[in-house]
């Protein structure tokens, strides 16, 4: 019998969350069922506009955490 | 020959730096930065107040580490994104009253953040898409961006936000279910460039 994925299996399958077992079955599943796949290849692609949406910090906040974790090694500050 | 070089994992960098070696600290800043920083601008919605908080952070970190107290069992991400979670949590609840929101608007200081990804012909339109994307993800009910920002930006599994937040992993998808849909919606709504190839 074939098992029916639901659209939190699907999130489950993009983040990594499902086990090896799932994984074969999922993948078996997306070859013939166009509607899954059609659902994964949405997820897929919003996941990868999240991840691009990410900011990064300024250098100069970067090279203060460096520095300061240099100066930690001269003057130990105590808790 | 082969001059792949083997990429250290982050115990093993943690390891070198409580041993004294800076230039593993740095690479785990470089690795992390955008994730931690995100997460915090997420939920303060300041460019300052999120790199004030990430520098916060990181001393948190660099003192733990140094002074032998990190507990080697835990994983450096998880442990050093609960500070940054925490930090930015306790920082909305202070400012909660007289908030000081810098809007993702376009015609502010995020002009200048620097993304994540590299340059391209076209990072004006990405840099524009993906300031969308941030503005609709503050627009989400709280309990779905909630659950999007531990689940995406913090890289915490179901079961463990589940334990966080004391719902079930069931509502914890369904959460994470609905933000996704609701961000789909919004986007198409919006007219937001959706292209799947566009990072192919």
């Amino acid at each position: 019998m074939t098992k029916i994925f639901t659209h939190d299996d699907l999130i489950r399958y993009v983040y990594d969350e499902t086990t090896i077992e799932e994984n074969r079955l999922i993948e078996k599943a997306l070859a013939f069922d166009n509607a899954l796949l059609e659902q994964y290849q949405e997820l897929q692609g919003l996941k990868e506009q999240l991840d691009g949406s990410m900011l990064a910090p300024s250098e100069k906040a970067v090279n203060a955490i460096l520095e300061y974790s240099k100066d930690f090694n001269l003057h130990p500050v105590k808790d | 020959m082969n001059s792949q070089k083997t990429k250290l994992d982050d115990s093993q960098l943690v390891n070198q730096y409580i041993n004294g070696n800076e230039v593993a600290f740095e690479q785990l800043v470089i690795r992390h930065k955008s994730r931690i920083f995100s997460t915090i601008y997420m939920i303060v919605k300041d460019q300052y107040v999120a790199e004030d908080l990430m520098q916060e952070v990181f001393i948190k970190a660099i003192r733990t580490l140094k002074s032998g107290r990190y507990n080697e069992e835990g994983k450096f991400l998880p442990w050093i994104l609960r500070i940054a979670h925490n930090l930015a949590i306790d920082n909305f609840r202070k400012n909660k009253r007289y908030p000081t929101i810098v809007m993702d608007d376009g015609n502010s200081v995020f002009e200048t953040l620097e993304f994540a990804e590299g340059s391209f012909e076209d990072a004006q339109m990405k840099k524009d898409m993906h300031k969308s994307l941030r503005k609709l993800i503050q627009e989400l009910p709280d309990a779905q961006k909630e659950v999007l920002i531990m689940r995406h930006f913090m890289d915490m599994s179901f079961k463990e936000i589940s334990d966080q937040t004391g719902v079930s992993i069931n509502t914890a998808l369904g959460r994470m279910r609905y933000a996704l849909i609701n961000l789909r919606k919004k986007m198409q709504q919006y007219n937001i460039a959706y292209d799947q190839n566009f990072y192919s």
